[in-house]
């Protein structure tokens, strides 16, 4: 979520009024797009400044496994995205491929985490969600062990997908960060078989978390005699992920819509089938396997057809000949939203196969669970858990992922990782589980449109491919972006919204502009929020947090500061230069290159607000993008011939530093009140007074902060000294000069004195 | 006014392009900046002069003027620009922009009472009559000076009220008076120069005021020069005080009275003396007051130097530049003090000497001080024989 605050008056209300009421701006659209949650604006735009580590550092926030999800996550962040409206989507999963690559290569994967955290939490089963759950887990200080029945951690990933498409050098590298952040694992120890849930639960573990997968293949009844030629995909697959890689030699049928399906296809093929085709009963629409694969199948030489139904196996003479099948006509939808196959009678077609393969579709083997407590957690052949919650009926024990949902993406994976991790925190922390203060509602995603300066239209870089060759055709098939090409392509980036939110600007920004508190404490959600404020405001802020005024409670949302952007003014640049050189973000650009007298422009898509060129600019040409601060602006002048000025508003004149506490005068001085924000009151001069005074303001009240606590030393003086002279001017051309009055706070030292009569406060 | 008004009133379509004008300009030997007067008449949008910073920039103080062979008015042309210069490339006044705040404030019509507390016993003036002193910003000049510089301006109007009293005339004060509008007509607000203009006339007119005296150069300028065409119908005869006490000097009213303390220069005021050719005038008075000890700088009358800041239109290092250069060139024609016959220049050579004495800086030992108050202190009427 991002904050941003167009107008500190309204900051300053919301400040008195308990905790802050913010107007939010929703993520980027890919960033909503994530199951996982992964803020994928923000680590395009740092892959797009060439911050590679600090890039994948916000993927790992909520994701431990970069690298395959750079592989192999079917990518609803580049459906989302809105370049996709312009040209074509950012290609997003092969950037994020390419900085977990990037860490392979220099291999320095993150520091270790010690846990802190009394109470340990067992994870039963190593696939995504379990790794994904035990490593938030970890983070958070517990002590975690996953149990796993094979012999390496990984699940699905490590035996369901095959190394073309995930190496396992990759997963052994993210089991190893993620081993690092504290997670142990216990690998051939099956939960049922080498140890029971009851011994788990007395074993000292304060939480079980149940992500045991669905990795049960689905059976097609196709014949009723034995036949050892129609397999299980899966079973398939992991024998040959396990090493088992005896050439095929067939015709090889597989059957089903599914990513098990294609996969089982391109392994086939890698094992020198004669031919291989995948049998599907709806159309390449319903698929669920991505788009993607199913074309990068078609052209390693995978057949598909579509709209078949097989009903029976040929066996002849105890060896399948081949699937007899019918031509399918689509019905109306089902339960899943996707048309119902109806077989036509009398279209039976033979399809001649040596091996058939089906992946019609995952169970979870729930065998592992006592008797007794499987009736209690089982539902049609799933955990059943809270879903608010993802507690099962068992008090402690949690179930997350596949196990639960049926068979989903790894993507899915990972965000039911999440959420379980965090049931799991609440649960230890405040013995919470009651479903009802916890169920959230997920925000309906937020529309976005093309930003108002449409760019141009830029060639979506694709990674490389290499087609299987003899001798290596389990070696990965897509490649990596090389750094030039990352760059390119993430500098497709329209970066939808206000901010990029790649949060450099906390990390660089020394001159306290910004104020960050990371999510994680207090939170239910580790919300980001942003809010965007001048840098006085957010110290005012952050002394109010400091102080326990604000935020605390229920009211609590982590919020992260970042000041005004810059606006160039053209006519005072001189075009040194010296801007460009003190800008991280490459956000200044001369209007014509190469011209020795051009001047500079501000790109305030780049431009992060930090400011340093405003302190760099020799001739004031760089001006903070605040709201009003110019009499000028806030009252325009009137007819000038009108014989009496128009009756205009109480002005408030002010530090922004006092902005905070500065709301209820706003609230008494009227609803016609406006103030005038100064960095400090000290900025004043008696011609900013005069002017507003002559714009018809009807009240001035100049308030500074009290003058042993001006941050700038003199500021309050210096305003008494020009609003004494203001004063005394309009005194001397008989006016009314009780308008312009002074309101400091009480100070310690001796009080302010003015030359001509102050004004009481209102 | 179109641009092309602008070039014909301001004789800038005549220019012949010979480039006398840029070798004299003081703020070009003292500051980067090159006003190719030339680019007036060639580039149709005068943008090369806006982009050279030039219109906000240049002085006005028309020296350049006095060697143009086709009688260019370039002051006038700058003048004529300044309305198009956004306000945030209009360079503030150090001294927090009040005094063009109050004159907006005067431009805006309300009533006007002026305080004239200020008098001090003793002082008589009139409340309706036929000359009258215009005292213009004196007061409000204290507001902010007295503080800053220790410069009392008020005095000046003082002084003159109390050489006038001698001759015994009673000045008339308007009570309404309004600042003159100099500061906002050059720096480019020509509405509200006009409202301020078309208020003073009919607030002397009302008070039956023929002849106005002024101890400003600049106020003396304004009425005399920029009221007509605006203000119809009241032409009342303006005279800065020095040529008044030069007219009375003349007629044997008026004759110095005691030693003279040291040597004196004057200074000329770009408004008094190129821009209304008040040269002899204040001359006359120092002759008489100071004798043989009045020498003449360097660059004098027609060829005098800018203070370097007039109407408070801009000030940086390039005004302190000149105003430095100015007390040098007194110094060096030997003078103790420099006597000047605008408030203004008297502010800013003050402001001058006394920041850079802060600053440790050795000033030119020269002394500047108001016309108008040496001469009150110096002259007393004749037929009396009255000393001070």
């Amino acid at each position: 979520m991002t904050v941003a605050w167009e107008n500190a008056s309204l900051l300053a209300r919301s400040l008195q009024s308990g905790p802050l009421t913010l107007h939010a701006v929703p993520p980027a659209p890919c960033t909503q797009a994530c199951p996982a949650g992964i803020n994928v604006k923000a680590y395009v735009s740092l892959i797009a400044e060439g911050r590679f580590s600090e890039a994948l550092e916000v993927v790992r926030e909520r994701c431990p496994l970069p690298g395959i999800c750079g592989r192999i996550c079917h990518h609803p962040c580049e459906t989302a995205c809105l370049r996709g409206d312009l040209d074509e989507p950012i290609a997003i999963r092969a950037l994020k491929r390419f900085i977990a690559d990037v860490e392979l290569d220099i291999a320095d994967p993150p520091a270790a985490i010690l846990p802190e955290r009394p109470e340990s939490v067992a994870v039963v089963g190593a696939g995504p969600a379990g790794i994904t759950a035990a490593y938030d887990l970890a983070r958070a200080g517990y002590p975690v062990t996953v149990f796993e029945s094979e012999p390496e951690p990984g699940g699905m990933l490590r035996y369901g997908i095959a190394d073309y498409r995930l190496p396992t050098d990759v997963l052994d590298h993210e089991i190893e960060v993620i081993r690092r952040a504290g997670v142990q694992f216990r690998t051939d120890c099956r939960i049922g078989r080498e140890m029971t849930l009851t011994e788990l639960l007395e074993g000292g573990y304060s939480a079980v978390l149940l992500t045991v997968g669905a990795q049960f293949g689905r059976g097609l009844r196709l014949t009723d005699e034995e036949c050892p030629e129609i397999q299980d995909a899966l079973s398939f697959l992991r024998r040959v992920n396990r090493g088992e890689r005896e050439p095929l030699g067939g015709r090889v049928v597989v059957i089903g819509g599914g990513s098990t399906a294609v996969e089982a296809a391109r392994t086939a093929l890698r094992l020198f089938a004669r031919s291989v085709e995948i049998v599907y009963r709806r159309h390449w629409k319903e698929m669920p396997a991505s788009a993607e694969e199913v074309e990068m199948a078609r052209q390693e030489g995978v057949n598909v057809r579509y709209l078949r139904s097989p009903v029976r196996a040929e066996i002849e003479n105890g060896r399948l000949r081949g699937l007899t099948c019918l031509d399918v006509a689509l019905g109306e939808p089902d339960a899943s939203g996707r048309r119902r196959p109806i077989p036509i009678p009398g279209t039976e077609s033979l399809i001649e196969a040596d091996l058939v393969l089906l992946a019609v579709g995952q169970e979870a083997d729930l065998s592992f669970l006592p008797d007794d407590t499987r009736e209690r957690l089982e539902r049609r052949d799933r955990l059943s858990a809270e879903p608010a919650t993802l507690m099962t009926k068992l008090h402690g024990v949690f179930a997350a992922g596949d196990v639960v949902t049926g068979p989903a993406t790894v993507i899915d994976a990972i965000a039911a990782g999440h959420r379980a991790a965090q049931s799991i925190v609440r649960f230890l922390t405040t013995g919470d589980s009651d479903p009802d203060q916890q169920a959230r509602a997920p925000e309906p995603p937020t529309e976005y449109g093309l930003p108002d300066t449409p760019a141009e239209h830029a060639e979506r870089m694709a990674p490389p491919i290499e087609r299987p060759v003899a001798g290596r055709e389990f070696t990965e098939t897509e490649l990596a972006f090389s750094p030039e090409l990352a760059l390119t392509e993430a500098q497709r980036c329209l970066r939808c919204g206000p901010c990029s939110e790649c949060r450099i600007c906390a990390s660089s920004c020394g001159r306290r502009h910004i104020w960050l508190r990371l999510p994680g404490e207090g939170t239910d959600e580790p919300v980001l929020q942003l809010i965007r404020a001048p840098s006085s405001t957010a110290l005012a802020l952050e002394s109010e947090v400091a102080a326990g005024h604000l935020l605390d409670g229920e009211g609590f949302r982590s919020i992260e500061l970042i000041p005004a952007r810059v606006r160039m003014v053209e006519e005072l640049c001189r075009g040194c230069a010296r801007c460009v050189e003190v800008c991280g973000f490459d956000a200044i650009l001369f209007v014509h290159p190469g011209d020795p007298e051009s001047k500079v422009q501000v790109d305030p898509a780049l431009c992060r607000g930090c400011n340093l060129c405003l302190a760099a600019c020799p001739t004031d040409a760089v001006l903070p993008d605040l709201p009003t601060t110019s009499p000028a602006e806030l009252l325009p002048r009137g007819d000038r011939e009108a014989a009496t000025p128009k009756e205009g508003p109480t002005v408030l004149v002010a530090c922004r530093q006092r902005a905070a506490e500065l709301g209820p005068r706003l609230e008494q001085l009227g609803g016609e009140a406006v103030p005038l924000w100064l960095r400090c009151a000290g900025e004043v001069d008696a011609g900013t007074l005069l002017d507003l005074y002559e714009r018809g303001a009807q009240r001035i009240v100049l308030a500074g902060c009290a003058t042993d606590h001006c941050r700038y030393g003199r500021g309050t003086r210096l305003a008494a000294v020009q609003a004494a002279r203001a004063q005394t001017i309009l005194r001397l051309l008989g006016a009314d000069h009780e308008r312009i009055v002074t309101d400091w706070p009480p100070t310690e030292e001796q009080p302010v004195t003015l030359a001509a009569g102050t004004g009481g406060a209102a | 006014m179109t641009l092309a008004e602008l070039r014909r009133t301001s004789a800038a379509n005549l220019c012949v392009e010979c480039g006398k004008c840029s070798t004299l300009c003081p703020l070009a030997a003292v500051a980067d900046y090159s006003a190719s007067r030339v680019a007036a008449i060639r580039d149709p949008e005068a943008e090369l002069l806006r982009q050279a910073g030039a219109v906000q920039r240049c002085l006005t103080c028309a020296l350049c003027e006095i060697r143009c062979p086709q009688g260019v008015r370039f002051s006038d042309f700058v003048r004529g620009l300044r309305p198009d210069i956004p306000a945030e490339l209009r360079h503030p006044c150090p001294h927090g922009e009040a005094l063009q705040a109050a004159a907006r404030l005067m431009a805006r019509g309300d009533e006007i009472d002026r305080d004239l507390s200020w008098l001090d016993d003793g002082l008589r003036v009139a409340d309706e009559g036929e000359l009258a002193l215009f005292v213009g910003c004196l007061p409000l000049f204290d507001v902010i000076f007295e503080e800053e510089l220790g410069l009392r301006s008020l005095d000046i109007a003082r002084a003159a009220i109390r050489l006038l009293n001698r001759l015994d005339i009673e000045p008339v004060l308007v009570h309404d008076e309004r600042c003159c509008g100099h500061d906002l007509l050059w720096s480019g607000d020509r509405e509200g120069f006009e409202a301020l203009a078309a208020a003073n006339a009919q607030a002397f007119q009302t008070k039956g005021v023929q002849r106005i005296l002024t101890t400003c150069a600049e106020c003396c300028r304004t009425w005399r020069l920029d009221y007509p065409g605006v203000t119809d119908g009241y032409r009342p005869q303006v005279q800065h005080l020095a040529e008044f006490v030069a007219e009375k000097l003349d007629a044997g009213e008026l004759e110095a009275t005691g030693e003279s303390d040291g040597t004196v220069t004057y200074h000329d005021p770009c408004r008094l003396g190129r821009q209304l050719e008040i040269f002899e005038a204040p001359r006359r008075l120092l002759r008489e007051t100071a004798d043989e000890r009045f020498v003449e700088m360097e660059h004098s009358g027609a060829d005098a130097l800018c203070c370097g800041s007039p109407g408070f239109v801009r000030c940086d290092a390039a005004s302190r530049a000149l105003q430095v250069e100015r007390l040098g060139g007194a110094a060096a024609a030997g003078a103790d003090r420099m006597l000047t016959a605008c408030p203004k220049c008297l502010i800013h050579f003050t402001c001058t000497q006394s920041e850079d004495r802060r600053l440790g800086r050795q000033m030119p030992p020269v002394e500047v001080e108001d016309l108008t108050v040496f001469a009150a202190d110096r002259l007393t009427p004749r037929i009396q024989g009255e000393a001070q």
